[in-house]
């Protein structure tokens, strides 16, 4: 009559998780994090390719979370996390596209142009 | 330092000084001594009674989730409390500032509160009635009733159930505190770019908001993510997904919103916090700035939030109407279906708070069309509930007077919000009163199926009924208010009148506002009523025990096990074998059956970790509010220790042995057959003898394997 007596360091998910990996996580993260820093403070870049060199770091600061600190991936045994992936994904487009679309329209017509905003 | 301060900054207090103490306030300098008073009396007295060491045991280190959800209500009635006075405050201001002729007191030109003070009260007014009196209620409600009602003898993280409860509290306190040091801010519950950038706040009354709002946020999360868990892992045998009561459905559904959408409200105020701690230029006017942003990720948050906190007043609804019916709730399948729709539409309407920024005609007319859209399932739940009581045995005792009043209101604000939700109509009745009618007329829904809950779940947690006279006195008080207040606000929102005036220019508008002043005082008599119905129930609650089917009709799972709940829950977990179990038991004759044997449990051990770290959350916003960094570097890694402590030890649990849980047990079944004798005895049938002898086709108690007598009008 009892639950919660097995070892939970044996359950899958926590078997996954290596040392190695949230640390590689926490520095893939980081350096992206100081590189995104350094290039928008030290004007390096044309704001345009700014944007797009942030919003690409941004992405594979994502990927690598996910990967490394989330364990998501599509194996059998953790299909919770991809169930909360597939949650995920469609509420992301939705603000991020929806998000898009009304500032894009907005901006069609207050005039204001992104790269105008400085 | 990255941004200039107004005021002046030193390493040890930050921007803490004197000055900062409003003592000259003629209004919060004598609450600062009452609630000084009161609190030094409340203190001596557990001292005097020696209640310290039965307070840390019992109350504040527990992991029970009833005793957790008992704690989450007593924080949201405190709130509903301090929210009524700011309403009762920003009712008074408008009742007496009107036109020039007014008169004014205490610095105010007009009525008694300067414009700067009226802002923060009607900001605080709003964060708490959302998220810190509905939420911590609706939380509460769902922490107490989802295991028992799934089967379960606790929630999935017990631990992580208590780290919740306590970032609520802390939050509460940070609010509270703003009012005695420093300011709140003035931008209204959701915030307004660019008003609250430090150039044009330059006080400390916006960090308040964004760390209260943080700390909320944490909680729930956490809270959301436990409920989650439970439902999908502690469900009893037999308890599948189809069976599950309503309230739980609802509860999933609206745990689901919490999950998904306070990240985007975190994101944001991180953001805020970005542009006032570290100069970011995130939503300032220029300088890359993008004001709407922060409108437009507010409300990601923000209108999941509503239907976070309605989906589980349905769930309450859902369970109350077919208790007092005596008929199960029709439709049920439309009925999860609906939950489910609505909490997925939820995330694609956010626009309709801001269609007046002028996104042109497509944008708005697919999110107009896509507002309209919830008043589907919302129109589904309406009519399951309608035909739910048709036909029925109804019974209009407090509870369902309640449940009835949060019908009609739903049907109020979901109709005025289909009137907002088309562009046109918004475009003339955006931010005026009119919008503030809608959405009180929606949040009082809520609050109406909290009272009702409260009620109809007291008995369970508590063994005793409230008293009937006082909750229904306090319901038709509560009524008149409300009809008093709102229609008047609907008429003022189409005559043109904005929100938020701390001054109304238009005298011809003061008539209603003298209605509405009235009408709050109406609201006023039935928070004594409440307090009349506490006092009353509890001098009263020998003669109002009751049983564990305290209504005679119940038809869920949490009816089954005693009143008061066990700490246990069940000693033996129950198999669940239909949809309605206890009503199904009741109609085939086996709802007395108790277990022949009982088997060791295990339970979660108390804990003090989580206490201390809602301490030291408080201690952390505190200090980022005053922008004390060793006080804040000192709290953070306080907390990060605490938590690698705490993830190290673990927690082993404990044993309550079969013997034990026999004997516990034995207890409970001797004072359910007390009850029963005794009532019989007085021959109070607290549900009407109608119902009693009405239901004769009900087997007799005595004939029940291991009967123990029960409610008097079944025997
Ligand atoms: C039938 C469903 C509903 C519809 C169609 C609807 C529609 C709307 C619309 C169009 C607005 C924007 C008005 C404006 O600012 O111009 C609004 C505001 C609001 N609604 Fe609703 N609503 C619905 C249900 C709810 C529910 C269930 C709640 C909460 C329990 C709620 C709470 C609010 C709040 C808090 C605001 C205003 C926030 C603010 O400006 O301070 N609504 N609603
Ligand atoms: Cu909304």
């Amino acid at each position: 009559m009892s639950h919660g007596h097995d070892d939970p360091t044996l359950h899958p998910e926590v078997q996954m998780s290596t040392s190695r990996g949230y640390f590689s996580g926490f520095a893939i993260s980081s350096i992206l994090m100081f590189v995104a820093t350094f290039l928008v403070a030290s004007h390096a870049v044309p704001p345009f390719g700014l944007l797009m060199v942030i919003a690409v770091c941004a992405g594979i600061a994502i990927i690598a979370q996910i990967y490394f600190l989330l364990h998501i991936d599509v194996s059998e045994h953790n299909i919770w996390n991809t169930v909360a992936l597939v949650l995920f994904m469609p509420l992301f487009l939705i603000t991020i596209g929806l998000t898009w679309w009304m500032f894009s329209q907005l901006y069609l017509r207050t005039m204001i142009m992104p790269g105008m905003m400085h | 330092m990255l941004v200039d301060l107004a005021g002046g900054w030193n390493p040890m207090l930050g921007r803490l000084a004197w000055s900062q103490i409003p003592y000259d306030n003629p209004i919060l300098a004598p609450l600062f001594v009452a609630v000084v008073i009161g609190a030094v009396l409340v203190l001596g007295l557990i001292t005097y009674y020696g209640k310290w060491t039965y307070l840390w045991k019992e109350w504040l280190t527990t992991v029970d989730h009833k005793k957790l959800g008992v704690m989450y209500i007593l924080i949201g009635l405190v709130m509903l409390f301090r929210g009524f006075i700011d309403g009762l405050m920003i009712r008074t201001q408008q009742a007496w500032a009107v036109g020039p002729h007014s008169s004014g007191v205490f610095g105010a030109t007009h009525g008694y509160l300067t414009p700067f003070h009226f802002g923060q009260v009607y900001s605080a007014h709003g964060v708490i009635m959302i998220l810190l009196a509905a939420t911590p209620l609706l939380v509460g409600f769902m922490n107490i009733i989802v295991p028992i009602q799934i089967g379960a003898r606790d929630m999935a993280y017990p631990y992580l159930n208590a780290l919740g409860l306590w970032f609520t509290a802390a939050a509460g306190a940070l609010i509270m505190i703003s009012l005695f040091v420093g300011d709140f801010a003035h931008n209204g519950w959701f915030g307004y770019a660019p008003i609250f950038e430090l150039q044009y706040s330059p006080g400390v009354g916006v960090d308040y908001w964004i760390w209260t709002m943080e700390l909320l946020a944490l909680g729930t999360t956490l809270g959301g993510i436990n409920i989650l868990a439970t439902i999908i892992k502690m469900r009893a045998p037999g308890m599948t997904w189809g069976r599950l009561p309503i309230f739980v459905w609802a509860s999933l559904a609206s745990n689901v919103i919490a999950l998904t959408s306070f990240p985007a409200l975190q994101v944001a105020l991180a953001l805020v916090a970005a542009d006032r701690y570290l100069g970011a230029h995130f939503f300032t006017a220029g300088l890359g700035g993008n004001l709407m942003l922060y409108t437009n990720l507010f409300w990601i948050w923000g209108h999941p939030e509503v239907y976070f906190v309605i989906l589980p007043a349905f769930g309450m609804m859902s369970e109350i109407f077919p208790t007092f019916s005596e008929k199960p709730l029709f439709g049920y399948m439309t009925m999860v279906l609906a939950s489910m729709a609505i909490a997925g539409v939820s995330w694609l309407v956010w626009l309709h708070h801001f269609f007046t920024m002028g996104a042109g005609p497509y944008v708005n007319s697919a999110f107009s069309v896509a507002t309209m859209l919830v008043g589907i399932p919302t129109g589904v739940k309406v009519f399951n509930w309608a035909f739910t009581m048709y036909r029925g045995r109804l019974t209009f005792n407090a509870a369902m007077l309640w449940a009835i009043g949060a019908l009609f209101l739903l049907l109020v604000g979901g109709l005025t919000g289909m009137m907002l939700a088309v562009p046109a109509i918004n475009y003339m009745v955006h931010n005026s009163v009119f919008v503030v009618a809608h959405f009180h007329s929606m949040l009082l829904t809520i609050v109406y199926a909290i009272f009702a809950s409260v009620i109809y779940w007291f008995p369970k947690v508590f063994g005793f009924k409230l008293n009937e006279f006082w909750a229904k006195t306090m319901f038709w008080l509560f009524s008149a208010g409300t009809a008093l207040v709102f229609v008047p606000m609907y008429m003022l929102g189409f005559m043109g009148m904005t929100r938020r005036l701390d001054y109304v220019f238009n005298t011809a508008w003061h008539p209603y506002l003298l209605v509405m002043e009235f009408g709050i005082v109406v609201y006023t008599l039935s928070v004594l009523a409440f307090f009349a119905l506490l006092y009353v129930s509890v001098r009263d609650h020998a003669s109002n025990q009751v049983g564990a089917d305290a209504w005679g009709t119940s038809r869920s799972l949490e009816w089954l096990t005693h009143s008061p709940v066990p700490f246990y829950n069940f000693a033996v977990l129950p198999h669940v074998n239909a949809r309605d179990e206890v009503a199904w038991r009741r109609d085939n004759g086996i709802d007395h059956v108790q277990p022949d044997h009982y088997e060791d449990i295990h339970m979660p051990n108390n804990t003090g970790v989580a206490i201390v770290l809602g301490g030291l959350t408080f201690v952390l916003g505190f200090a980022l509010v005053w922008r004390i960094w060793w006080l804040c570097a000192f709290s953070l890694l306080a907390i990060i220790a605490l938590v690698i402590y705490r993830s190290f030890k673990g927690d082993p649990g404990y044993i309550i042995t079969a013997a034990e849980l026999e004997q516990m047990e034995k207890a409970a079944m001797r004072r359910e057959a007390r009850i029963g004798k005794q009532q019989h005895r007085v021959g109070s049938g607290v549900l009407g003898e109608a119902i009693a002898y009405a239901r004769s086709d009900l087997p007799s108690l005595a004939s029940q394997p291991g009967s123990t007598g029960g409610l008097d009008h079944r025997s």
